[in-house]
C-alpha cells in the first residue's frame, strides 16, 4: 500500500491500484508540494479500467491548491477515454458540497456519491 | 501610485461590532515555518467566530449553521492568509494582519500585506477581471488554464472559490505607504452575508 503522510494528512493507495483514501487537512503550498500527490493520483489512470475511487469522506480541509491538483487530476482522467471516477464525499463537511460540484462541471462524467 | 478601492469593500452593515485582529511580522520566519501558522490562525478565527454567534435560537438548525459559518470563515481567513503570505513584499518591515468583524447581518475577514507598485499593477488587473466577469465562469476557465500550464500558481483561483462557492463579495483596498515610496499596502475583504449561511442569523 503506497502511503503519502504530512503533518496533518495521510493519504493512502489501496492495493488495487485504483481507490485512494484521504484524511485530514490538506494545506500544502502550491503546485510543487502538491506534485507527489498528483503523481500518485495520475498513476491509477494506468491501471486496467475499473472504477478509480476517491475517498475524500474524511478529508476536512482543503485549501485551492489543492481544489487546483484534484483539477488537474479530474481534467486528465476527462481527456482519457473510458475513465470511470468516483468521488465519495460526506454530507457533514461541509466544503464537499460547496466545491466539489466545480470538478463535475470540469467533469460531467464524474459520479459524487455523497452519504 | 494612487490609493483606490475596489469591489464591495468598507460597507458596514448593523450596528453591532465585534473584531478581531491578529498580525504577524513576515521577517520573523522562513515561509515554509510561517505556512503552517496560516493553518493555526485561520482554525483559530473559525472557532472564534462561532463564540460571537448565539448558542440556540428560533434557527432551524443552529449547530449545523454554526458549523457552516465556522468553515466558511476557516477556508476563506486560510486564503487570504496564503495569498498575503506569498505575495507580501519582503524588502521591507510591514506587518501581514489578518482581520475578522461581526455586525448582526454578516461576516468580513480581510487581509493586509505589503506589495511592490508592479505587483499592485498585476493584482488590480485581475481585480478588474473578477469584477467584470462571471466568477463561476472565470473559475472554471482558470481551472482549466492551470491544467495546461504546469508552472501556474499565480492564478489566485483561492479569490474565486471564496466568492463562487461560498457566496462572499470581495472589495480592495491600495494605499500607497507613508514610509516607503515604492511600496503599497493591499486589503482584501471578503464579506460573507449571514443570510447566505443556511439557517443562521446573528
Amino acid at each position: 500500500m503506497k502511503t503519502i503522510k504530512g503533518e496533518s494528512f495521510e493519504i493512502q493507495m489501496e492495493d488495487d491500484n485504483s481507490t485512494v483514501v484521504f484524511r485530514g487537512a490538506l494545506r500544502l503550498s502550491g503546485t510543487e508540494d502538491y506534485a507527489p500527490i498528483l503523481d500518485l493520483l495520475k498513476s491509477t489512470l494506468a491501471g486496467p479500467a475499473r472504477p478509480i475511487v476517491l475517498d475524500l469522506t474524511a478529508l476536512d480541509f482543503l485549501n485551492s491548491s489543492g481544489i487546483t491538483m484534484f483539477s488537474r487530476f479530474v481534467i486528465e482522467a476527462r481527456d482519457q477515454a473510458g475513465i470511470n471516477l468516483q468521488i465519495l464525499a460526506s454530507e457533514s463537511i461541509h466544503w464537499h458540497a460547496r466545491s466539489l460540484k466545480n470538478l463535475q462541471r470540469l467533469m460531467p462524467a464524474l459520479i459524487i456519491r455523497l452519504t | 501610485m494612487k490609493n483606490q478601492t475596489f469591489g464591495y469593500y468598507g460597507q458596514e452593515v448593523g450596528d453591532r461590532h465585534e473584531y478581531l485582529t491578529l498580525a504577524f511580522s513576515p521577517l520573523s520566519a522562513p515561509l515554509r515555518s510561517r505556512w503552517r501558522n496560516n493553518g493555526l490562525s485561520a482554525d483559530f478565527l473559525g472557532d472564534y467566530v462561532t463564540t460571537f454567534l448565539p448558542a440556540d435560537g428560533s434557527t432551524a438548525d443552529p449547530v449545523g449553521g454554526k458549523m457552516e459559518i465556522k468553515h466558511a470563515v476557516t477556508y476563506i481567513a486560510n486564503e487570504l492568509l496564503e495569498n498575503a503570505m506569498k505575495y507580501h513584499e519582503h524588502s521591507v518591515d510591514i506587518p501581514i494582519g489578518i482581520h475578522l468583524e461581526l455586525t448582526g447581518t454578516q461576516i468580513t475577514v480581510s487581509a493586509t500585506n505589503g506589495i511592490s507598485e508592479g505587483q499592485a499593477q498585476r493584482y488590480q488587473t485581475f481585480v478588474e477581471t473578477i469584477l467584470r466577469e462571471d466568477p463561476g465562469e472565470l473559475l472554471l476557465r482558470q481551472l482549466e488554464e492551470s491544467s495546461r500550464d504546469k508552472a501556474s500558481t499565480k492564478s489566485c483561483l483561492g479569490l474565486l472559490t471564496i466568492v463562487n462557492d461560498y457566496g462572499a463579495r470581495l472589495g480592495w483596498r491600495f494605499e500607497a505607504h507613508p514610509t516607503y515610496p515604492a511600496i503599497m499596502t493591499v486589503t482584501t475583504s471578503a464579506v460573507l452575508p449571514l443570510t447566505n449561511l443556511s439557517g443562521v442569523s446573528a
